[in-house]
């Protein structure tokens, strides 16, 4: 890779120590291939030397997924980073995984065309990481998450091998290796090429901001558009606490004193478009909205979402330290897990702002914390854990779209069985059987359900 | 194979019941697969029956091949071992049904149109229509990966599957995924069964992602001359910002069959593209202003007929390589893959290489998504045939894509691998089959590379 593709200095390998989770161990070595083959060396090197690959994309992970457990080396797939194809006819686009998801739909824009899954670090993370770990964002409710828009994989196995799964076309024949591999969080291979969908963009769309007096009303309303039978394209719901944090940071027109709002997007046809967000209003109306705005120009619209894009970084401002969770229920049990969520927060005292993608019950709570505090520290992780159990009991899943990293793995039994998990082992086995692949990760340790893992100074 | 041994069949007896064995030979014979009949049929009446079965299968080296309408059954090649049918029918119980969660998690032996049934009443569906819907299974439907026209629009059983339970081949009970809609805690296992025609593990729940209905749905003819006008059709319509919930090309032959009135129109007949929108009035009249206009442009005229003859011509659409069985006996269907681009161009070819050989094609071409179906419909002898199948398999890999042998003759299919040569990554997938079925008691032989 040449000396400019290696990191070893003590001083650059501490940048390597976290990601957007946590800090752990420094890694032994930092390097950056530029091609597949140095990839394929890689990972031959290290199975010959018995040491740790730990692949890593823009590290915004919120897992914990691409930091060092037990020493290795970090390969940052960060400078493979070429957008190879585009194929509007197809509507398909081959890229290397160090290709930033906001990057992609920029270059396909102007044609009428964009990807879909849009996390909210899109303007960092790499497409590679959101393969790694099957990622979401607000506008993967009507369309659904990576999986779902990822066909074809170039795949380095650990034992050097080069693999090619599906291609442009749907339904190739033999397993759906490319669906395995997508979210298995860099612990079977190492993806170096991705074959994804591209969408139209839509003629119309329109941004709606419903403002609540009280929190019920909003989840109620969650549940009433889904009654309506409407899917819109997102459907966010931010409480009073984080909306005026992020207020204060983005100035993007939200009302201050109300206990939340609903982000409301529905694309597609003018008059498809038109009659939604009619119904929404309506829907809205039943349910005590204090008002309901919608966004006149783009730049409204823009910065509406920059402020929901950008609230983990405006709670940041207001306190030291915050932990995000990323748990799933069933959206119509959202009104009874926010009550528990505050009830959590009020046992271990601590203030929580709620993030959610609505639509599809999927929360974010955000735990605002000192971690200079070592009883803070504790205790955070023992009240994100009472939140986790309670999605598990509620038939959802501990996480929706952040990944299980080396966070939750020992949460795992929370959700499955012995038997499940033993399968999940066999699997890693059949690809990944020296374990040397992002060790420490995704499946749990012990056989008994765990703690949370994450170190004092999470979240930052 | 030792099935005949009364001491075996007592043992399934012990775990299913007496009367949910069969060995009669009427029973037996409707499970055979390229002539291949099982011993017996089992009809487990839950999960843990399927699990138990399966346990005593391997522990007596029987081969077991799971079904469930037997709708997409015939599909793989010639199985190496069968001495078991299960049957996973009996298998429909609604674990849960949530319609303000737009979530469901039911018994892999419920019927898919049984499921439509239960949904319906709250606006609600899985937007699948599959060959063989009337028959097929949820499970088999999953285990097949089956889709039909609404591919178009809303994807494939791999988009909806949730979570599922699944009887893997060492007789235990696991489960991949979950309830709720948004879910990457794990592997996800779920894709691996998903479309791996019964030889990983038998499904025998699935957890599903429900949709609401549309309001009203409108069908839409076009004839299109040839097919390259089909062609610059397919091209402005996806460019175009309607949103069709289903959209395919049907040769003459086809239409001809599907709905008589729409050809008696032309007097030449052509192929035609048939589109059906879904959503309110004012999306559907929308739709018919667009289509009017890009019809226009490559001078096809948009055709509208009766709403009821329009559902039973979809019907007939989707189930296209079930009718072409029994119209015309002997009759081989094939499905080919590729990208969206090369569709016409390899539909061409294929007409062109039935043509040489004289032998009649009828297609359903789902342009929007590069997917086709094809029959050969007066087959000639079996080697030409399976030349024939070579040549057209020759052509879909040629345009990017892959061909696969939906049905034909046993003497046809002993003579062409039903997938097609594996590609790389098969290593892999050899190592998977031999994670979950390490005897090989499952569909022997029947998948890709004869796993």
């Amino acid at each position: 890779m040449g000396s400019e593709g290696v990191l070893w200095r003590p001083e650059d390998l501490m940048l390597y120590e976290y990601d957007g989770l946590s800090a752990l161990e420094t890694p032994d070595a930092v390097v950056f291939p530029t091609r597949t083959d140095q990839v394929v060396r890689m990972a031959t090197l290290a199975a010959a030397r018995k040491i740790p690959i730990i692949p890593r994309g823009a590290g915004t992970g919120l897992s914990g997924g691409a930091v060092v457990t037990e020493g290795g080396i970090v390969i940052s797939l960060a400078r493979m980073k070429k957008i190879l194809e585009i194929d509007l006819e197809n509507q398909r686009a081959t890229v290397q995984p160090g290709v930033v998801n906001a990057d992609l739909t920029l270059a396909v824009a102007d044609a009428g065309y964009y990807y879909a899954p849009d996390p909210s670090s899109q303007k960092a993370c790499t497409i590679g990481g959101n393969v790694a770990e099957n990622s979401g964002g607000p506008h993967t409710l009507a369309y659904g998450v990576t999986t779902n828009h990822v066909l074809g994989l170039e795949v380095v196995l650990p034992d050097g091998e080069v693999i090619r799964t599906g291609g442009k076309g749907w339904d190739l024949p033999g397993y759906d290796l490319t669906g395995l591999m997508v979210g298995s969080e860099g612990t079977l291979g190492i993806v170096t090429e991705i074959t994804v969908r591209l969408m139209r963009t839509p003629e119309a769309l329109e941004t709606l901001l419903a403002i609540y007096d009280r929190v019920m009303d909003a989840t109620r309303t969650v549940a009433a558009i889904t009654a309506q039978g409407i899917t819109p394209a997102a459907l966010e719901m931010m409480d009073g606490f984080t909306l005026r944090a992020v207020e204060q940071a983005t100035h993007a027109g939200y009302p201050m004193d109300s206990a939340a709002v609903l982000l409301i997007e529905v694309e597609g046809l003018r008059e498809a478009v038109k009659e939604q967000a009619e119904q929404i209003e309506a829907v809205c109306g039943k349910n005590q909205v204090r008002s309901v705005r919608r966004a006149q120009t783009a730049a409204e619209r823009a910065l509406l979402w920059k402020g929901r894009k950008n609230a983990f970084g405006a709670l940041g401002r207001i306190s030291p330290n915050y932990y995000v969770q990323d748990g799933v229920i069933p959206r119509s049990k959202l009104p009874e897990m926010l009550e528990y969520i505050e009830e959590v927060g009020r046992k271990y005292d601590f203030r929580i702002g709620n993030i959610f993608h609505a639509g599809d019950g999927n929360l974010h709570p955000l735990l605002m914390f000192d971690a200079r505090d070592r009883d803070q520290s504790r205790r955070v992780v023992k009240a994100a854990q009472e939140i986790m159990t309670r999605c598990a009991e509620l038939g959802g899943s501990i996480t929706g779209e952040h990944g299980v990293g080396m966070e939750k793995n020992e949460l795992m039994p929370l959700i499955f069985s012995e038997d499940d998990l033993e399968i999940q082992r066999q699997i890693k086995s059949v690809m990944n059987p020296t374990g040397l692949f992002n060790p420490g990760k995704v499946l749990p340790a012990g056989k008994m359900c765990g703690e949370i893992r994450v170190q004092a100074g999470a979240g930052g | 194979m030792a099935i005949g041994a009364e001491a075996v069949r007592a043992e399934f007896a012990g775990i299913v019941g007496e009367a949910q064995l069969t060995a009669e030979a009427g029973a037996r014979a409707r499970f055979a697969i390229d002539g291949k009949v099982p011993d017996c049929v089992v009809y487990p009446n839950s999960a843990e029956q399927v699990a138990q079965t399966l346990k005593c299968a391997a522990g007596h080296n029987l081969a077991v091949i799971a079904c469930g309408g037997a709708t997409s059954l015939g599909i793989g090649n010639a199985p190496q071992r069968y001495d078991v049918a299960l049957c996973l029918r009996k298998i429909t119980k609604v674990r849960y049904y949530e319609p303000a969660d737009l979530t469901a998690g039911v018994g892999a032996g419920m019927m898919l149109d049984d499921f439509q049934n239960l949904l319906k009443p709250d606006g609600l569906w899985l937007p699948l229509d599959p060959s063989g819907s009337g028959q097929a299974t949820l499970g088999g439907v999953v285990a097949a990966n089956a889709s039909g026209p609404l591919r178009h629009s809303c994807g494939a059983p791999r988009d909806m599957v949730v979570g599922m339970q699944i009887a893997t081949a060492g007789g235990k009970l696991v489960k991949t995924g979950g309830r709720v809609v948004k879910n990457v805690a794990g592997y996800d296992l779920g894709k691996l069964l998903i479309g791996s025609y019964g030889t990983l593990g038998v499904i025998t729940e699935v957890n599903l992602k429900l949709f609401p209905l549309p309001a009203e749905r409108q069908t839409f003819v076009l004839s299109t001359g040839t097919l390259g006008i089909a062609r610059d059709l397919r091209r402005s319509i996806l460019n175009s910002p309607i949103d069709p919930l289903r959209m395919v090309l049907l040769d003459a032959e086809t239409g001809r069959t599907v709905y008589p009135a729409a050809q008696r129109d032309r007097a030449d007949q052509e192929p035609q593209m048939w589109l059906e929108a879904g959503g309110t009035k004012s999306v559907i009249d929308r739709t018919w202003k667009e289509l009017d206009a890009l019809g226009r442009a490559v001078g096809a005229k948009v055709q509208t007929y009766d709403r009821e003859g329009m559902r039973g011509a979809w019907q007939m659409i989707s189930d296209f390589s079930h009718w072409l069985g029994k119209t015309y006996p002997g009759a081989v269907v094939l499905k080919g893959t590729m990208p969206i681009a090369n569709s016409e161009e390899f539909l061409s070819l294929a007409q062109q290489e039935a043509q040489n050989e004289k032998v009649r094609m009828a297609s359903v071409t789902q342009s929007g998504v590069g997917i086709l179906y094809l029959g050969l419909l007066d087959p000639q002898s079996i080697s030409q045939m399976a030349a024939l199948i070579g040549r057209i398999r020759k052509a879909a890999e040629k345009a990017g894509g892959a061909l696969v042998v939906i049905s034909a003759a046993a003497e046809v299919k002993a003579q062409v691998d039903a997938w097609g040569t594996p590609g790389a990554g098969f290593g892999l997938m050899r190592r998977m089959k031999a994670a979950w079925d390490p005897k090989g008691i499952l569909s022997p032989g029947r998948f890709v590379g004869s796993l």
